[in-house]
């Protein structure tokens, strides 16, 4: 008799410590549940501000609101490049349909260490061509301008009409040429 | 039909939520078998002129939902300065500031607390607006108000 109470006594403490194991393991799972699902997070990424999404969940979330991009959670400023994705042990490669209509998620951005010695320069090489491919435009202008009146075979004869209107033209274009490179100094 | 499949579900999600630690003073649970249609109730906030008054709301959940925010309206006529006449709330949550962490949960949170905080700058009410500096004057009227109206 004494047995069955004590098996009863101990089966019935042990009931609400299995209880309390299954809070945490519920705690746990939400730990890892998305922020706007509410379901445990697939294709998961993180925010810089380390918010964790399913991506196609936050990729929506971005859609919906391309002039106003933040965090759901913190309104942090987010973006495509600004999450990381989590690549956990068990990564299955199960087809979700929803994934053929966004696009993958972003890769992660893995940085070599090191090797911080790089022409610092390059970072806007874009724009640095771009530039200059503009500012050698005047200077052609320039070269045109001063050839002109050197030894041409049309060069029209002094004192005529022609002669006139051809200086005149050359000057015009000399002033849009000055115009247009001090433009590009002080602009 | 996929999308409403994922909608249904974190609905399902939010209302196991609420049943499981239901909050003071706020209430909700779907109209029907639909949905994307709740009725959820909220109790006046505690030391304001609205204590002691219940009010009954309407949710209507959109496809979009949770990335564009439920629409909701007072169903028991409400007397406040951010409430027009047809039950219409002007609450920011609800329009621009909304974020698909918002749940059906800390949208009548939000409500109930703009009870007693309304925003008299832009009114829907203008009467309230005005009569909301005077909170003695306010209550009467308020109660005359809700004893007229609370069982419509």
């Amino acid at each position: 008799m004494a047995e069955t109470s004590e098996a009863q006594a101990s089966a019935s403490a042990s009931a609400p410590g299995g209880d309390a194991g299954g809070e945490d393991d519920k705690r746990d799972e939400r730990m890892l549940e998305c922020n706007i699902c509410l379901d445990t997070a697939r294709d998961a990424v993180v925010s810089m501000c380390g918010h964790l999404f399913c991506w196609p969940c936050l990729h929506q979330w971005l859609e919906t609101r391309p002039s106003r991009k933040v965090c759901p959670v913190c309104k942090a400023a987010i973006s495509r490049d600004k999450v990381i994705p989590l690549y956990g042990r068990g990564n299955t490669k199960q087809e979700d349909p929803r994934n053929k209509q966004v696009p993958p998620r972003p890769a992660g951005q893995r940085t070599e260490p090191e090797n911080n010695s790089g022409f610092p320069g390059f970072g806007f090489g874009e724009g640095f061509h771009m530039s200059f491919g503009i500012g050698a435009f005047p200077f052609g202008v320039f070269t045109s301008t001063f050839n002109f009146g050197d030894s041409r075979p049309s060069a029209a004869p002094h004192g005529t009409a022609q002669y006139e209107e051809e200086q005149f033209l050359s000057k015009i274009f000399l002033w849009v040429a000055i115009l247009f490179v001090l433009w590009l100094i002080f602009a | 039909m996929k999308d409403n499949h994922a909608v249904s579900k974190r609905l399902q999600k939010e209302l196991m939520e609420l049943m499981r630690c239901a909050d003071k003073g706020i209430s909700a649970f779907p109209e029907s078998e639909n949905l994307f249609k709740w009725i959820g109730t909220i109790n006046g906030p505690q030391d304001t002129v609205y204590a002691g008054h219940k009010y009954k709301l309407s949710l209507e959940f959109p496809n979009s939902y949770p990335y564009a925010p439920p629409v909701v309206k007072f169903l028991t006529p409400c007397f406040h300065p951010n409430v027009d006449t047809c039950g219409l709330i002007c609450l920011d949550i609800l329009k621009d500031k909304w974020t698909a962490l918002y749940d059906v949960r800390t949208v009548l949170l939000s409500i109930q607390s703009l009870l007693g905080e309304p925003n008299t700058q832009s009114p829907l009410n203008q009467q309230a607006s005005y009569l909301w500096p005077n909170q003695a004057a306010y209550k009467k009227y308020l109660d005359e108000f809700y004893n007229k109206h609370k069982d419509s």
